[in-house]
């Protein structure tokens, strides 16, 4: 029975997606009962999932009885596992948050909402478990149709924008299909497994270095990696507000975990010193991103913007670990990325729940919270010390061990990166906060304004959540070691 | 050099394939049309399919289907169905994707009454 988990988180989302139509075709008021309920199945699921693989080592599930290089495989290790379970706690209060603060659309068009969620969030676990490389093409796809369709449900020019996203990630897919296609033609198979046992022997083929190169390009579109992020802080500031806390925690980073996957256990980096090539380009396109991308939030207006960029740094800094080439980095970087998760989760229901309930839509306005909005401040002031690095925090965990890493690698660069980064993140953070404590009252009505019990839950949830992975860190960044052993890092 | 291009012309159809691919892309990025834009990415999209259909050709095979029970199998007698397989699931998501950026198409054109990109930036403002 428990071997059937990856499968189950799967067919969750997708079965509840499919059938939501029929069944609320009538009664559209059991849309968000049906949605609430498939993620907290999903959430209940991915727990008990993530209990398993800890217990009994990780779950290999082969679709329809095909044994592994010819039939479909599902991997779900612990990585995966980690992963699923932010993945599916994000969804959920995600979820209490849409509709509650943050309006979604009515009539009608609640029913493809909900479909359209769901149907993001089955895509998202097919790429976390995916064990061959054309399933994760498939599954980056549906992410990427049904994000562009939910940034386009905002209307005006978010359909602009939502056309803008579409065309580059169908491009980027593209080319990270032509980079499969390479790898098929040079080895024979797609699986990772297999892969990586047939790679070692090509490593001068230039259809697999080339292959590498596509591959990156591509998830590189997709997951906003620097000079390629032109798409993202369009698209996720004019997404509606009730979605941009989800897209902007899990859609990305499904891209990225893609290619970490990809690096080093399809390619199996770890094995051969000949490829490292391939790892200083990562890095050192995360280092960009990292400086360039906080740089770039320093000179932004709009709320929205600014952690949108602050996002793309992010992304950098996950980077960064990823291209060390050691254990420590890949495990830091991993870790990283759940923390990321749930930091853009929080800043975006911050963002929206400001936008809604105080109708703060710019910098200068950020004044009217003073005094009115103990939550919400709250709230900012935990994950701004956990985008800084400040101890209690899961970030600074994460900065650590991928400073570590660094180090142990003797790549000083990739450090310097990181602290100017942090710097940076540190400016614009408190370019925010003078404007909430110290600038003028731009408001004249001091009331209080009434906070939803639902807008509670989520922000409490989510600032809980950040200060556990931080005093769990050490737990977590366990199992992600021991998801990473045997890579010959 | 000359051999290079030699080896090169013995192979058309990954030529026809680069050719593909560059044109798509060029119109993908330098035209404001926006249905244009898509038949670019329409034309990258399929070159890709193209490609790997058209490296997977095995002479002298035929379909997987085995011929008699009693022989023994004679594996250079049959082409792989995998990359076929792969290409017809590419389709499907090819047109998915097709189905959706036409219908955000359509919405932008019955909000801004107009296809081309610089002038609906112009009305964004």
């Amino acid at each position: 029975m428990t071997r059937h988990l990856p499968a189950l988180l799967f067919c969750i989302p997708m079965l509840t997606a499919i059938s939501m139509p029929m069944v609320s075709l009538k009664r559209r008021e059991w849309c968000r009962p049906m949605a609430l309920a498939a993620v907290w199945a999903m959430s209940v699921t991915a727990v008990v999932n993530l209990v398993v693989v800890l217990r009994s080592g990780e779950i290999r599930y082969a679709f329809g009885g095909w044994a592994a290089p010819v039939g479909i495989e599902w991997v779900a290790d612990g990585l995966a596992s980690v992963v699923m379970v932010a993945i599916s706690l994000i969804a959920s209060i995600c979820l209490i948050y849409s509709g509650r603060v943050a309006p979604h659309p009515a009539g009608s068009r609640v029913v493809l909402y909900y479909t359209l969620i769901l149907l993001l969030l089955a895509g998202l676990t097919g790429t976390v478990f995916a064990g061959d490389l054309f399933n994760v093409f498939v599954f980056l796809e549906v992410v990427a149709l049904s994000a562009a369709a939910l940034i386009g449900m905002a209307g005006g020019k978010a359909l602009v924008f939502a056309f803008r996203y579409l065309i580059l990630a169908s491009i980027g897919a593209t080319f990270y299909l032509l980079g499969v296609s390479y790898f098929y033609a040079a080895t024979g198979t797609l699986n990772m497994a297999d892969l990586a046992q047939r790679v070692p022997g090509l490593l001068d083929s230039k259809a697999v270095i080339g292959g590498m190169v596509f591959m990156f390009v591509g998830l590189g579109i997709k997951m906003a990696l620097m000079p390629l992020h032109g798409w993202l802080p369009d698209a996720y500031s004019s997404a509606p507000d009730s979605v941009s806390p989800l897209l902007s925690a899990l859609v990305t980073k499904a891209s990225l975990l893609a290619w970490a996957r990809i690096l080093y256990w399809g390619v199996g980096v770890g094995a051969d010193l000949e490829i490292t090539q391939i790892l200083r380009l990562v890095w050192g396109m995360g280092a960009l991103a990292a400086v360039i991308g906080a740089f770039l939030a320093l000179t932004q207006r709009d709320v929205k913007r600014i952690f949108a960029y602050g996002g793309l740094s992010h992304i950098g800094l996950i980077l960064i670990g990823v291209g060390q080439g050691n254990q420590t980095g890949l495990a830091a970087a991993m870790f990283y990325l759940v923390n990321d998760a749930v930091m853009q989760a929080t800043l975006f229901v911050v963002a929206g729940a400001a936008i809604h309930q105080y109708g703060i839509q710019t910098f200068d306005e950020l004044g009217r919270l003073r005094g009115r909005a103990p939550w919400l401040i709250g709230a900012l002031i935990i994950v701004s010390m956990s985008m800084i690095g400040i101890p209690p925090t899961g970030g600074f965990f994460g900065k650590w061990y991928i400073i570590l890493s660094s180090l142990r690698a003797g790549n000083y660069l990739a450090v310097a990166a990181v602290m100017i980064s942090t710097l940076l993140t540190l400016a614009y953070l408190i370019r925010l906060w003078v404007r909430v404590f110290v600038g003028d009252h731009v408001s004249v009505n001091t009331e209080r304004v009434e906070m939803p019990f639902a807008l509670r839950v989520c922000v409490g949830t989510l600032t809980v959540g950040i200060i556990a992975l931080g005093l769990g860190s050490d737990r977590i960044v366990r199992v992600l070691l021991q998801a990473t052993t045997g890579l010959g890092l | 050099m000359f051999e290079f291009i030699k080896a090169t012309l013995q192979r058309p159809n990954y030529i026809a394939f680069v050719v593909l691919f560059v044109w798509g892309l060029y119109i993908a990025i330098t035209h404001h049309n926006l249905v244009k834009k898509l038949i670019g990415m329409y034309l990258v999209q399929t070159s890709v399919l193209f490609f790997f259909v058209t490296f997977s050709v095995k002479t002298e095979a035929t379909v997987p289907i085995l011929l008699s029970s009693t022989d023994k199998v004679q594996a250079r007698g049959y082409a792989n169905p995998l990359p076929h397989a792969l290409i017809l699931t590419g389709i499907v998501v090819q047109v998915a994707t097709l189905g959706v950026s036409l219908a955000l198409v359509t919405a932008i054109y019955k909000k801004y009454d107009s296809l081309d990109e610089d002038e609906i930036l112009k009305r964004l403002e």
